[in-house]
């Protein structure tokens, strides 16, 4: 049968117009999540409102980690010995021409995964790998599984205790290597196992692995020689060794971020620098971005993807355009937050909330709010305590009536 | 059967063929071409005018192609960005946004007719699609980070080489709007162009005609040939819907399976940008013998068979005909 597409989209607008009218409603929801850098609490605030949601107690300061589906929301906390799964109340359902969305209120998923040293967590689609430094041990859970309320982890063990992390890659577990001659340094590769546990191939080697990221279809792991890049080989994980260009000065990727919407990895690379990474091509794949002063923390947009944002201690909030490789705005947002001192000291971290950028600003309890579009400042939401690592969670989509 | 749509209104946002200062005649233009089958009209049309560079490369991938910061820079500095749109380039709207460029970003199934995609026949979810057809950046609106989704239309048009004219008649007023001086030129090198492609829908038509019509089904990976379908009377099967994103659940190739008993398909095959395993599992399931590798939606390195459009529709119907009727 052929029709005529004016008169196709004519009838479909009427169907969507009366559709709309009657059932649907479109809905923006964003939520922050933020620890505490001293009191073992989580804070959920509406971002859209600025309104608070709801405090979770949990058992010791944490980190916090979002998944990708942004469904869960993760409280890893070392000095407690336990991570908490925290459902925050958001998801999608993909209905092709639109998402729809269900809100929720966030709540503990009622998920607890106890261990020594908990430290690195790696969401990869929808499998949960948590590392256990004081144990050498991954535990894995799948989300389905959290969001049940149902502990179901299984255990890959390493061969010793270590600064380590995993990566569950498909039918495939990626597990770092432990330096067997000095075990309190960092890894010094990755093993990769099968679903049985077994090892398959030889350990691929990446001396002082720290930092770990997905963007797209890649997976990159930073070493002191440069990157490891994981991509879907033919039955098993494809390792290969990206090294650090000639042109770098001497130093390393530690912390790891990937793009979203334009594949790229964000390193930091010394102290004052970070470094854009395009691991899909041989030369030039490292840019080297100098910063005014030292780097606190740094993340990426995921919806203007050609941003990036970088915060340094001289308190300055900067907009880095990945294409072109430089800052192209800088923010003066809170007061000097000094690197000197222990690295976990409390200074402020970043989150991107649809349109609005968050830097939580612990020493003054704030959470200070920046415009994505024109990045300008447009207020404060004060937060009890110390507000310290942050995640958002959120999106929009529709609602339909009865559902 | 599949419905065709009139392609102009299928077109959202992304189109435009704003007013372009033209490029001075001594400087090329720069074009940029989403993937290899639109570069080689491109080059075809342009000639020694213009300057191409191609995103997704020979044997590359364009439904699950992740768009790199360079590929940003490279569409901010071009002069006209070709694309083959109905969300076949589902990276375009984040990459035209990152790029902000000012070129015209020119979709060349604009004005042909579009198969709309049947999803009925072992696809996914996301080509399930409601009545619509909105335009990739309405779709992406208001959805959470990252999120896209594939239209109801099929995108591979260039299957049908009445098509692949339109292509080229598109690539033609483009380079005109953006360079008047060359038009003529463009427009001469278009009709040459235009000659050979009627000579090869000739031949592949011929060649169709010598298979008998009981033996024309057959199996590929996904479902890249519903114009050539349409157009030649090939039935093709496949495990994998239009895109190639999400991988063909084991129900799905259940079903195709017990399709290809039912049916008596005829011959199978690989594609270019595709893993084969899936097929080679059917294939040995089925009994059918791989009888070769089929080109769909990109062209093969310059020294594969299928470096060109012209080559690779000839490869495909020699090897479609000759596994079917060495069968």
């Amino acid at each position: 049968m052929r029709t005529n597409w004016a008169s196709a989209t004519a009838i479909a607008l009427l169907l969507s117009l009366s559709t709309s009218a009657a059932h649907a409603e479109e809905v923006t929801a964003w939520r922050l999540f933020i620890s505490d850098h001293a009191d073992p609490k989580v804070t959920v605030i509406d971002a859209v409102d600025g309104g608070k949601l709801d405090t979770f107690q949990i058992k010791g300061p944490a980190s916090l980690h979002r998944s990708e589906s942004g469904r869960t929301v993760f409280a890893v906390q070392g000095s407690a010995g336990v991570v908490t799964g925290i459902a925050s109340g958001i998801s999608f359902e993909d209905h092709g021409e639109h998402g729809d969305i269900d809100v929720e209120a966030p709540k503990l998923a009622g998920v607890e995964i106890a261990g020594e040293k908990p430290s690195h967590f790696v969401d990869h689609d929808g499998d949960f790998a948590v590392f256990f430094d004081g144990e050498g041990v991954a535990r894995i859970i799948s989300e389905k599984a959290v969001l049940e309320g149902k502990s179901d982890f299984r255990e890959l063990k390493t061969d010793a205790p270590q600064h380590g992390v995993a990566v569950a890659y498909g039918s495939h577990v990626l597990l770092s290597e432990p330096n067997r001659e000095k075990p309190d340094e960092l890894p010094v590769g990755i093993r990769v196992a099968d679903k049985a546990g077994a090892q398959v191939g030889g350990i691929h080697a990446c001396p002082d692995l720290h930092g770990e990221a997905s963007s797209g279809n890649i997976l990159a792991f930073a070493c002191a020689t440069g990157l490891l890049v994981v991509t879907h080989g033919d039955g098993s994980p494809a390792i290969r060794h990206l090294p650090y260009s000639d042109s770098l000065p001497d130093g390393k990727t530690t912390t790891l971020i990937g793009g979203r919407g334009l594949q790229y990895f964000l390193g930091n690379y010394g102290a004052d620098k970070v470094v854009l990474i395009d691991p899909t091509i041989e030369s030039d794949a490292f840019r080297l971005i100098s910063l005014p002063t030292r780097r606190v923390h740094f993340a990426v947009d995921p919806v203007r993807a050609k941003f990036a944002y970088v915060f340094t201690e001289d308190g300055q909030l900067h907009q880095l355009d990945v294409v072109k490789g430089e800052i192209a705005s800088s923010l003066k947002l809170t007061g000097p937050y000094s690197m000197d001192g222990h690295w976990n000291d409390p200074r402020p971290r970043i989150a991107v909330a649809g349109d609005r950028i968050v830097v939580t600003d612990p020493l003054q309890g704030v959470l200070h709010l920046v415009d994505a579009t024109s990045f300008q400042k447009t207020g404060d939401i004060a937060v009890e305590g110390k507000p310290f690592n942050i995640v958002s969670v959120g999106g929009s989509g529709q609602t339909h009536e009865g559902e | 059967m599949s419905r065709t749509l009139k392609l102009a209104a299928v077109i959202g946002a992304m189109t435009s063929l704003p007013i372009t200062p033209s490029v001075a005649a001594a400087e090329n233009l720069k074009v940029v071409a989403s993937f290899s089958i639109i570069a080689d009209f491109a080059k075809n049309v342009g000639g020694d005018r213009v300057d191409i560079i191609t995103l997704v490369g020979p044997n590359g991938d364009a439904h699950v192609y992740e768009p790199k910061p360079a590929d940003a820079a490279t569409v901010g500095s071009a002069d006209v960005v070709l694309v083959n749109g109905l969300q076949f380039e589902g990276f375009l709207q984040r990459l035209v946004e990152a790029s902000a460029t000012k070129a015209p970003v020119v979709e060349l199934t604009k004005g042909g007719e579009v198969l709309r995609n049947t999803g009925e026949e072992g696809h996914h979810d996301q080509d399930k699609a409601a009545e619509g057809g909105e335009g990739h950046a309405a779709a992406e609106e208001g959805h959470e980070e990252g999120h896209h989704h594939h239209g109801e239309s099929d995108p591979h048009a260039w299957q049908s080489v009445h098509n692949a004219e339109l292509y080229v008649k598109n690539i033609a007023d483009a380079f005109c709007a953006a360079d008047a001086a060359g038009c003529d030129t463009y427009r001469a090198n278009a009709e040459s162009y235009g000659q050979q492609l009627d000579a090869l829908e000739a031949e592949i038509k011929a060649a169709v005609a010598e298979i008998p019509e009981d033996k024309r089904t057959i199996i590929t990976s996904h479902d890249a040939y519903g114009y050539f379908e349409h157009e030649y009377g090939i039935k093709f099967l496949a495990p994998e819907g239009v895109s190639t994103e999400s991988e063909a659940s084991a129900s799905d190739v259940a079903a195709l399976i017990k399709q290809i008993r039912q049916d008596k398909a005829s011959a199978i095959f690989v594609e270019n940008v595709t893993n084969p395993r899936l097929i080679e599992q059917i294939a040995s399931e089925t009994g059918l013998k791989v009888g070769g590798e089929l080109y769909s939606d990109a062209l093969s390195d310059k020294n594969g068979p299928a470096a060109t459009y012209l080559e690779m529709m000839r490869h495909n119907i020699t090897t479609i005909k000759g596994a079917i009727l060495g069968s």
